[in-house]
């Protein structure tokens, strides 16, 4: 259940609702543990929701970490498995291009293939068949079973599944103190309030470092921004990434109806974590080095740039960030730090949100002394179930698109249910109310996360007012329409000024001429 | 880099601003339409990712392009939503009765090739009766209310050949004549007043080596590839052709400018300047003094001009305009641009009949209008370059509509 | 075709000027390629209370004689080889044919209907390739608050005090600006029909 605050003990407290949080709550929920989830915002509003949303094949890691590339096969193919709807099994290419080395792709191949990950070398010619719109001039491209996965939806598949199984969830509580007993966490005080339980398992991203400090255990973290530019439409099907040592801007993801183009790297302090922007040198970059890829970048429209941060733990003092291991960190804090109750789970990637669940609750419940197997990996998460044949009313589709078998949740009887409210991005009313319903969304923020309402071309400027009414009415604070819209406008407005020219500028204009009084 | 966007059709530029959406003429008689934003650049971006969003809706498009005239981004809407309609909708079979309608509409050359011959006078008559009509509506699903425009028992074609190609070769400057079906099939006196109005002109006509029906038919009835096939005949011969090619019809004219590429794929950078109507050809050179033209000083006619929807597109109405202000006793109306609704064989299918009319209505109100303002002793028509607009209005309206070619014509003195 | 006054842009200032231009006489051509942002926000932001015919404008100026290019867009000019008047202008649609006129009005508004336009690099007027006033660093085109003023809406082409669109660092004699186009702003829809009287005033002086 969705709630606000409880008198009740859990035998589990998880800290952060994005992947991390959100799958180690559905593991203790699913081996039974009484399970509370604890989130500061929305769901997913950290880096969970801020990057290419790439289900690694574990190509992209075979050469330099074939420990993390074997994770990520694995994962990979469960992942299609037990959230297929949040998955879009688009492949992906690993390109060549004339500045790279055709040794470095020889290399390459035969480290996926000692990974288990398949690999096929195609020649040039097939790759532009396939992709079109990739650099003509490459010389060599490798297939490889990338994917792309919505992070969204698997965040929300996850929670929704935590739920369904008897877990708790706080939304919009920031976790303010643990509670500690002789040297022993026994619970989250969240202002005033204290709720107890078990096991502490901070799954918060860049924040861990300082809700361990709360439990008086040291992690040594670098924050690592990373940015990202989201263009209109799909450019290619796969995901394309460049054949070399992983650098700037050397991956396109097809997500949903958009390309995200991605990342640079860049160490940054701690203070900027809370409000993390694109810059314009950043977007140039991106740009130039995203050009080689496929050079259509260099005209098609960039809707906004954001920038999310890796939760790098840090074994060295490597200044870009790149070298430190991306891999997953569990910390056992009674063993490590001799503060009892309290667990972290950070590292890793969205790909292997699973495999972290599952080691941080065998830890769980190693540390309560029972002995529960993980099913995670056998069943389906919500949304992935197998839906009745037949073809879908046209405006269902886009619902069934995103949220699978979930779509069959959304009450589309009512007057006016199938009306598209945000037309970009094809949300109808009953879609807004299942997110309302099931996710506790209170913002246009939220239920962009939950729906992708404002996420498309025109970034809100002609549909969020009716958005915000429909919120407004459905949240039961009508009065509150307004409000909602301002809040959306500025929000969206910090992805669209590093990217403010050509169609984006005309659209601000449009947008300022319409929204501003 | 980043100046614009290049993506096909200008998807990028959609700034979702809903211009389009206000000047769509079937959104605004019909729910079930989604409308060209939603059906452009909204779907597209769906459709990219997965054909399976393709909404069948979408054949109500009329393809009257006035969403690509509103848009203020250069948006190609209606070629993106033609181009959908191909790409993702099922293509026509002729299985079904509708499968065959369709097919009868759209093959223009097939079917006007048995009608316009000796046995046009009984292939008319019996398209007339009712009973014919009642088959028609009952079966194929042609409206009752439309009649089959009449065949003519000689094509302008055999007539050209027979009676008016000896004579061209006496002229030095010659330009090429794309007919289209309308002129050749049913109303050869068209063509003919082509050739008179291009002779008085100084200049001899030549019929293109081969001519197939431009496709715009089999393109919207979803038989594109056959409409490819004609495209890619015409523009190998257009390519042979001397001079330039000339027309009387704006929705040919249209396809094979902007729709070949667009929407076929056939590419005509090489000769698409050359295509154009006679009009957009004759006025620089009537206005340089090129070419003088006798008018008849007894010729009396009050006319009220048509912008057919694809003429707009192109946006060379000014020319016909500014000719028909050169003809002394003309008095001449320029009526609002609004669409007649039949859209070529769209109205004629019973299914779309009652759209059709709600369409039209504010331009028969105002072509009623005018002809009620008009000084009764002076004959009145109306004038437009596209041949199915001239059928809806004459049967909505019951005024008679000419084509500007014609119009030219008779308005010459006879040498 | 040859008129007094070609106008290129058909919004609020351009469809003002076109009708004070014709009401005193002149033989005027307005070209609109598509509609305006004032046509796309004249209404709340929802299609069904926008039901309004938004060519209402562009149809009363045809009403009063003006010969309107609906979806037609000004593409090329050719200047006097000084570069301080137009020859001529010619159009997307009309192709080859020369459009002259004794005095032209650039009335294209500012970026959302690419009366100027931008890059990661620069924003530029693509018509005449006038100077446009802006600022160089991008970092200076907008303010982080959304409801601020933007300092992007001041963008727009120089023109001189008599009114003249200013090219090169010359005062072109015959070509005229009104409206959001201009450098400065952003201008109220009663600011926006005084530019467009404005420049019909200056236009008619000047013949």
């Amino acid at each position: 259940m969705i709630i606000e605050n409880t008198n009740k003990e859990y035998d589990v407290i998880i800290i952060g609702g994005g992947i991390t949080g959100a799958a180690t709550a559905r593991d203790c929920a699913l081996r039974g543990l009484k399970t509370l989830l604890v989130e500061r915002g929305d769901l997913c509003d950290g880096a969970s929701g801020r990057n290419h949303g790439l289900l690694h094949s574990g190509a992209r890691y075979a050469v330099t970490d074939p420990e993390g590339a074997r994770e990520c096969i694995s994962e990979n193919k469960i992942l299609r498995r037990i959230a297929s709807s949040c998955i879009d099994p688009t492949g992906g290419l690993f390109i060549t291009l004339p500045e790279d080395s055709l040794e470095y792709q020889a290399k390459f191949i035969q480290a996926c293939l000692d990974c288990g990950i398949e690999a096929e070398a195609i020649s040039p010619e097939e790759a532009l068949r396939l992709e079109p719109a990739v650099n003509p001039a490459l010389i060599g491209a490798v297939k490889v079973p990338d994917a792309s996965v919505d992070p969204f939806r698997l965040v929300d598949a996850n929670i929704l599944d935590a739920v369904r199984h008897g877990a708790d969830l706080i939304k919009f509580r920031e976790v303010t103190g643990l509670i500690k007993e002789d040297g022993c966490v026994k619970g989250v005080k969240l202002g005033d309030s204290e709720i107890r339980s078990k096991q502490v398992v901070i799954a918060a991203g860049i924040w861990s470092a300082r809700l361990a400090e709360m439990g008086g255990a040291q992690i040594s973290m670098m924050p690592s921004k990373g940015s990202l530019l989201i263009f209109g439409h799909r450019l290619t099907r796969m995901v394309i990434n460049r054949c070399r040592k992983p650098g700037n801007a050397d991956i396109l993801v097809p997500g949903d109806v958009v390309s995200v183009l991605g990342t640079t790297s860049d160490k940054v302090p701690f203070e900027d974590c809370e409000d993390m922007k694109a810059t314009g040198d950043e977007v140039s970059v991106l740009l130039q080095e995203g050009i080689h890829l496929v050079p259509a970048l260099s005209t098609t429209r960039i809707i906004r740039a954001y920038a999310g941060v890796r939760p790098l733990v840090v074994a060295d003092s490597s200044a870009s960030g790149r070298n430190v291991s991306r891999g997953i960190v569990l910390l056992d804090h009674e063993k490590r730090d001799g503060v009892k109750g309290l667990i972290t789970i950070t590292g890793g990637k969205l790909t292997t949100c699973r495999l972290m669940a599952e080691m941080a609750t065998d830890l769980v419940c190693e540390k309560l002394g029972l002995k529960i197997p993980c099913t995670t990996a056998l069943k389906q998460l919500p949304g992935s179930h197998k839906r009745k044949g037949g073809k879908d009313p046209v405006h269902k589709r886009a619902a069934v698109g995103r949220h699978g078998s979930e779509a069959d949740m959304m009450d589309f009887s009512g007057k006016g249910a199938g009306e598209i409210i945000c037309e970009c991005e094809q949300v109808t009313r009953a879609e807004i109310e299942y997110a309302v319903k099931n996710l506790g969304v209170r913002t246009i923020s939220d239920l962009r996360r939950h729906t992708r309402v404002g996420m498309g071309t025109c970034q809100g400027s002609f549909c969020i007012s009716r958005v915000a009414k429909v919120l407004a009415e459905v949240l039961g604070t009508p009065e509150k329409a307004q409000e909602l819209v301002d809040g959306y406008l500025q929000e969206r407005w910090k992805g669209m000024t590093p990217v403010l020219w050509g169609d984006t500028l005309r659209e601000a204009e449009y947008m300022h001429k319409v929204h501003r009084k | 880099m980043q100046e614009t966007s290049i993506s096909t059709a200008n998807l990028e530029q959609c700034l979702k601003c809903n211009l389009c959406t206000l000047v769509c003429p079937m959104l605004a008689v019909n729910e079930q339409y989604p409308g060209p934003k939603k059906a452009g650049p909204d779907g597209e971006r769906y459709r990219i990712k997965d054909p399976e969003y393709y909404d069948y809706a979408l054949k109500y498009c009329l393809n009257c392009k006035r969403c690509e005239v509103a848009c203020p981004s250069g948006v190609k809407i209606g070629d993106m939503i033609q181009t959908a309609r191909i790409k993702y909708g099922s293509q026509s079979k002729v299985r079904s009765l509708h499968g065959l309608r369709d097919w009868t509409l759209a093959s223009t050359d097939f079917v006007g090739g048995i009608a316009a011959t000796p046995i046009a006078p009984v292939a008319n008559g019996v398209l007339k009766t009712g009973v014919a009509k009642a088959v028609l509506h009952g079966t194929l699903g042609v409206d009752k209310h439309r009649t089959f425009p009449a065949y003519s028992s000689r094509q302008f074609e055999t007539w050209f050949r027979k009676e008016a190609q000896a004579a061209q070769s006496g002229f030095e400057k010659t330009v090429s004549f794309f007919h289209g079906c309308y002129a050749n099939y049913n109303y050869p006196q068209l063509g003919k007043d082509f050739v008179k109005v291009v002779n008085a002109a100084g200049y001899g006509v030549k019929l293109l080596e081969k001519e197939k029906c431009c496709g715009i038919a089999l393109m919207s009835n979803g038989f594109a590839a056959k409409a490819a096939r004609q495209g890619r005949i015409n523009l190998e011969s257009i390519r042979k052709a001397e001079g330039p090619v000339l027309t009387v019809s704006s929705s040919c004219t249209h396809m094979m400018r902007e729709e070949y590429p667009e929407v076929l794929g056939l590419p005509n950078e090489d000769v698409k300047d050359r295509i154009m109507l006679l009009t957009r050809w004759l006025y620089p050179k009537l206005q340089s003094g090129e070419i003088k033209l006798n008018f008849r000083k007894d010729f009396r006619l009050k006319v009220a001009y048509h912008t057919a929807c694809h003429m707009q597109r192109m946006g060379w109405q000014q020319f016909t305009i500014e000719i028909l202000r050169m003809i002394p006793g003309l008095e001449l109306t320029v009526l609002e641009p609004n669409c007649c609704g039949i859209a070529g064989t769209f109205g004629f299918k019973k299914e779309n009949y009652g759209y059709s009319q709600a369409i039209g209505e504010t331009l028969f109100a105002e072509i009623r209008d005018a002809k009620a303002q008009a000084d009764p002793s002076v004959p009145f028509a109306v004038v437009t370059e596209c041949e199915t607009c001239k059928w809806q209005i004459e049967m909505s309206t019951g005024i008679q509509v000419i084509n500007p070619v014609s119009i030219l014509a008779q308005a010459l003195e006879d040498r | 075709m040859k008129y007094d006054v070609i106008i290129i842009g058909g919004g609020l200032a351009g469809c003002t000027a076109a009708s004070e231009l014709s009401a005193a006489g002149l033989k005027v051509a307005l070209f609109s390629e598509g509609l305006s942002l004032h046509d796309a926000t004249v209404g709340p932001a929802s299609p069904k209370a926008q039901m309004h015919s938004p060519y209402a404008a562009l149809s009363a100026l045809a009403a009063k004689g003006v010969t309107v290019f609906r979806g037609d867009s000004i593409i090329g000019a050719c200047l006097s080889e000084d570069g301080t008047s137009v020859k001529m202008v010619s159009s997307r649609n009309l192709g080859s044919e020369p459009l002259e006129a004794g005095a032209y009005l650039l009335a294209t508004g500012k970026f959302f209907s690419r009366g100027i336009m931008s890059n990661m690099e620069k924003v530029f007027e693509p018509v005449f390739d006038a100077d446009v006033e802006f600022e160089p660093d991008h970092e200076k085109w907008f303010d982080p608050d959304f409801f601020a003023p933007q300092p992007y809406e001041k963008f727009g082409v120089k023109t001189d005090a008599e009114g003249h669109v200013i090219k090169g660092g010359k005062s072109i004699s015959n070509l005229f600006a009104a409206g959001q186009v201009m450098a400065g702003g952003p201008m109220s829809e009663s600011e926006i029909e005084a530019s467009g009287k404005a420049a019909a005033g200056k236009i008619l002086k000047k013949q």
